[in-house]
């Protein structure tokens, strides 16, 4: 129930947001679940490489999230929980974590998780020769001990305030059996309620229930993710049967799908965040003026209308609207042509006189949309813009590695923990500044927020950030988008398949009727 | 023998070379094997590091010859986006994309050949003129054209047909065709028009020829003449015509395949180049211009044993 | 000329002339401003008589995109073929005229790079690029190179073995105007014809290419484009794909029936 309680305290605290519209005449009331049957899902993205310590796409974190767990996960409020740990421990000064592991969970390979599992797990993460996305989670870690099977102490040489609630990203808190790491990428193993049993690329992954799982088993026999980019296939797949759900409702098609009573919806919020980037080593966007009229250009609520139908709110802030530092002070800038036209020239540029080249990425063809709709406003303010229309392996070397743009737009899924939104994003070193913002004001305070152990203390530093980021216009930040799920109406237990971080999609208590 | 002999010898070369284009080719191509890898996490150093290990710095002919080693050795190297080995890729989508190729040429040729030949019978009539414009209209419509039109009638109006997605042919045949029978139809289309008009030109060409008089002459019937006489002379050429549109087929298939989200050959090739995934790339490319290249021969071997006039010299 | 004005080549030329001063006057006419001009209230909008032709997924007039896509398509396949000739032409005269070793190399070539289908040949070269325009062209030309120079060549050896040629040889003159002389203008009705038909097959290339992405860039309107635009919404608003395609067609189909009925005239050996 706690993900369902997660689901509607995001609705009372955004305004109805998570909707469950079911077949009139089916009652809520909960039925006796059924175990067994085949649920076949039309996933919208591909799923690539399966080693989850690797792996950095949300496409494959979402499958694998039934085939691993974490030492510990974070519940509705995204507070810190125990999963394969019992319990854990953070000693006053912030520098020892003691886990007591959870007795008898048992790999999908019939092994006993012990604690050599999980320094296994942890040293191949930090290991810089493993490639783990997540390595820099284990910063300071000096020593991994394991005075028993079921005990971890993990000493640190310095603060790193962040680490539990980044262990409870799937990516890094993952406990694998010990030496399995090699086989990770093509059959990954772990102790999850789903075994991994095949994946063909571009068609589809396909798990089996591990019978052993430690909190009971799943009720599906199999479950298989087909892979279906085209929304309007994975649509159609649903209309004929051959799918089960599909998750991503093309954003134009949601309100004929939820008055469609075939099926049944599942809405949440939010799934992932846009904003429009600026490189602050481009000449004009030097000035916190023209970054600004950049920002007055944008009417962020037609353009969600434009390139998503309205499917998502917009927000200042990407925090995680459910979270402790999410700054609910801060409200976008109205569209106002004429104020960044009086600003652009007070920066000396007048009508015609700035020119801007916009690399937008195919990968998110709402993000092409979105560049042909700005272009319009951006010339209505007299400045010249361009789309360049880039791929994804472009994007990434052009924009992201070499910084080489002047306007882009990305999306990230909701990064919940702070100091890894924050700090990767905003920090004038950090792994995600692309933009090359270098603001010693943000520097300050996301170094002091990563060694502030008060959780209160931490949140107004983030949002003292937020602010910052805000008035400098460092970024544009526009709108978080809804998740969406549409079933069949056998499909059962959807109440509990979204994971609080809003990407991941769990089966463990989703059910077929007959 | 020694026709033969030649032959094999001179497809040593060419596959030689297609190896030696794709290779030079994609080595060319700007954007880095090791960013790719690392994606969102590269930086300099790493990169470097990569870089060495991958053998990246190594002088190009050496990284040839380490390719052209490997397919040897049966190893072909990891995809980069996968991160599978890509002989057992291309093993999974050979298999999807032979299963359309083969239903697409079925079927243009079950249509196209009757029908050239019918409409040459009828040359310059009413007959001729109808299917010669169908046939016109038919080389005209680009082959996606074709497969959207297939996928708003069969899939969305009609809903027969799924409309899209792959199923292996290995686990259950009949609904592996099902879903390949969209995109064999979207390809077949435009081959058929393509035949049609080729056979009905071969035709015309043979029926006017001395023997076939002579056949008439002999108060053979008409039926005979044009399907024992006419058609056994047709079928070389409208053959070596079919084979050289594998080569065609080969490059529809990419749109094709992505179009009706069929995970085959083409679909791979195309996620390739979009990712720069320059191994894959090269392998994807490598095979599909050496599959055209045998296919071609095979028709040329073909055409030599259907033929009674060219017997080797 | 008689045989030459059909009915066939009539139509043809017709909507080949129709789409040609479409593709010079719609830009004079409609401005960008007009085919770029969104209108969130009415997406995806069917045929009527605000929108003749219906509107795209952000509310755009699909008849002023896909007139000035005509421009794009026409410009890009023109300008590829030209550019397969250029190479191609040469290449083919030279290997069909000196034949021996020279012949030998250049067709060992040709005929390997006819193993990599055009359009295979045409998205690695625009993947290797980065596409945008001009590149386009460029991956078009080149892919189609390989088959130009092929029916040059064969052009070329068949009107090197005629008896005048051997006459002209024979009194002496030279090779560089032997080509210009006596086999460029023979060998050109032929090239005429085969330029016809890779015209078409270059728009449907474009299309392709656009179609996934790797050629024309929005917000440029380009009928490959459209296509690849009209992609999410098929079953909503079929005409999205439904205009552009029949441009597409009717274009390639004006240019097949211009190149049959041209074929017939000028090429005498494969009159049907």
């Amino acid at each position: 129930m706690k993900r369902r309680q997660f689901l509607s305290s995001t609705a009372m605290l955004m305004g109805s947001t998570a909707v469950f519209s079911f077949l009139p005449g089916v009652s809520l009331a909960q039925e006796t679940p059924v175990s067994g049957g085949t649920l076949i899902w039309g996933h919208s993205e591909t799923v690539q490489n399966l080693d989850m310590h690797q792996t950095g796409t949300a496409s494959t974190n979402r499958v694998l999230q039934n085939v691993h767990n974490s030492i510990v996960t974070v519940d509705a409020n995204l507070s810190v929980i125990p999963m394969l740990a019992e319990s854990f421990e953070e000693s006053a000064d912030g520098l020892t974590y003691t886990f007591k592991l959870r007795p008898g969970v048992k790999f999908h390979d019939g092994k006993t998780m012990t604690s050599a599992d999980v320094k296994y797990s942890f040293e191949r993460c930090k290991d810089p020769a493993t490639g783990a996305v997540n390595f820099e989670v284990f910063n300071n870690v000096a020593a991994i001990e394991t005075p028993d099977d079921l005990t971890v102490i993990v000493k640190m040489s310095g603060v790193n305030a962040p680490f539990l609630s980044r262990l409870a990203e799937n990516g890094a808190g993952v406990i694998m059996p010990e030496g399995s790491g090699d086989k990770q990428g093509t059959t990954p193993i772990g102790a999850g309620p789903f075994k991994f049993v095949s994946y063909e690329a571009g068609h589809q992954v396909e798990l089996a229930r591990f019978d052993d799982y430690w909190d009971g088993p799943a009720y599906l026999e199999k479950v298989i993710a087909r892979e279906i980019t085209e929304p309007t296939v994975r649509l159609t797949g649903l209309r004929t049967g051959e799918l089960h759900m599909i998750n991503d409702i093309p954003a134009d098609r949601m309100d004929e799908i939820k008055a469609d009573t075939k099926f049944q919806t599942v809405t949440w919020f939010p799934l992932n965040w846009d904003f429009v980037n600026l490189n602050h080593d481009f000449e004009p966007f030097k000035d916190p003026k023209v970054r600004m009229a950049m920002d007055l250009i944008i009417d962020k609520e037609m353009l969600l209308q434009g390139a998503l139908w309205g499917q998502g709110r917009t927000t200042a802030s990407p925090s995680y609207p459910t979270s402790a530092s999410y700054n609910s002070a801060l409200a976008n800038r109205p569209q106002d042509i004429e104020k960044a036209v009086a600003l652009l020239a007070e920066a000396g540029y007048g009508p015609g006189q700035l020119k801007v080249v916009f690399k937008a990425t195919t990968n998110y063809p709402y993000h092409i949309e979105a560049a042909q709709i700005m272009v319009e406003w951006f010339k209505a303010a007299g400045v010249d813009m361009t789309i360049e229309q880039l791929t994804w392996a472009d994007w990434l070397s052009q924009v992201w590695v070499n910084k080489d743009f002047q306007i882009s737009m990305m999306n990230f899924f909701t990064l919940w923990e702070p100091d890894f939104l924050y700090y990767s994003l905003w920090h004038s070193t950090g792994a995600f500044n692309y933009r090359h913002i270098s603001d010693p004001v943000i520097d300050d305070l996301v170094t002091k927020a990563r060694v502030t152990v008060d959780p209160a203390a931490r949140a107004d530093i983030y949002k003292q950030v937020q602010q910052r980021v805000f008035d400098e216009t460092h970024d544009i930040i526009l709108w978080f988008r809804n998740g969406s799920i549409a079933a069949q109406t056998t499909v059962n237990g959807l109440d509990t398949i979204v994971h609080p971080n809003g990407s991941n999609l769990n089966f463990h208590k989703v059910w077929l009727k007959a | 023998m020694s026709y033969l002999l030649n032959r094999l010898l001179s497809i040593v070369l060419t596959l030689f070379l297609i190896s030696a284009i794709t290779f030079g080719v994609t080595n060319i191509l700007p954007g880095d094997v090791a960013m790719m890898i690392m994606g969102t996490q590269s930086n300099p150093e790493a990169l470097e590091g990569l870089r060495h290990s991958l053998g990246l710095n190594d002088p190009l002919i050496v990284q040839y010859g380490r390719w052209i080693a490997g397919m040897f050795t049966g190893d072909w190297g990891q995809s980069l986006i996968f991160k599978a080995p890509i002989l057992d890729l291309l093993g999974q989508k050979i298999k999807a994309s032979a299963l359309i190729v083969v239903m697409s040429m079925a079927i243009a040729l079950a249509v196209a050949v009757p029908l050239g030949v019918w409409s040459a019978v009828h040359r310059d009539k009413w007959q001729d003129s109808v299917s010669s414009s169908a046939a016109l209209l038919g080389v005209s419509l680009p082959d996606f054209f074709w497969g959207i039109m297939l996928i708003l009638l069969f899939a969305r109006t009609l809903g027969w047909l799924p409309s899209s997605g792959y199923a292996d042919p290995g686990v259950d045949f009949g609904l592996a065709v099902e879903h390949a029978f969209l995109p064999s139809l979207a390809l077949g289309l435009g081959l058929m028009a393509h035949l049609t008009r080729m056979t009905r030109s071969t035709m015309v060409g043979i029926l006017g020829q001395e023997f076939i008089r002579v056949a008439r002459a002999k108060g053979l019937a008409e039926r005979t003449v044009i399907w024992r006489y006419g058609l056994a002379n047709a079928i070389g050429p409208v053959m070596t015509i079919a084979g050289l549109q594998v080569g065609y087929l080969f490059g529809s298939i990419i749109v094709i395949e992505t179009l009706f989200n069929y995970t085959g050959m083409g679909w791979l090739t195309y996620q390739a180049l979009l990712n720069r995934d320059v191994p894959l790339i090269q392998a994807t490319v490598f095979v599909i211009a050496a599959v055209v290249m045998l296919t071609n021969l095979l028709v040329d071997l073909l055409y030599l044993l259907v033929d009674p006039r060219i017997r080797l010299g | 000329m008689k045989r030459f004005l059909t009915p066939k080549a009539l139509v043809g030329l017709g909507v080949i002339v129709a789409i040609l001063l479409i593709a010079i006057l719609a830009p004079l006419f409609i401005p960008d401003a007009a085919a770029n001009k969104m209108n969130m209230a009415a997406r995806l909008k069917g045929p009527a008589l605000a929108h003749l032709l219906g509107t795209d997924q952000l509310g755009r007039d699909l008849l002023y995109r896909v007139m000035l896509g005509a421009r794009t398509s026409l410009t890009i396949a023109g300008l590829a073929v030209g550019l397969s000739i250029i190479i191609g032409l040469p290449l083919g005269i030279i290997s069909g005229y000196y034949r021996g070793h020279v012949d030998n190399v250049l067709m060992r070539l040709v005929d390997t790079l006819l193993s990599f289908p055009a359009l295979l040949l045409a998205l690695t070269i625009s993947a290797m690029l980065g596409p945008n325009l001009q590149n386009t062209i460029i991956a078009i030309g080149i892919a189609f190179t390989p088959f130009l120079a092929r029916i040059v060549r064969g052009e070329a050896l068949r009107v090197v073995q005629m008896p005048y040629v051997e006459a002209a040889r024979a009194s002496g003159t030279n090779d560089l105007q032997m080509i210009l002389r006596h086999i460029l203008p023979n060998i050109m009705p032929q090239i005429i014809v085969q330029a016809t038909i890779s015209l078409a097959f270059a728009i449907l290339a474009e299309a392709g290419l656009s179609f996934l992405g790797l050629g024309t860039q929005p917000p440029q309107s380009s009928w490959g484009l459209m296509i690849q635009a009209s992609r999410d919404y098929l079953d909503v608003a079929p005409w999205t794909a439904l205009v552009p395609g029949a441009a597409v067609a009717l274009t390639v189909l004006g240019l097949n029936m211009f190149g049959d009925v041209l074929r017939d005239v000028l090429d005498p050996r494969v009159r049907g």
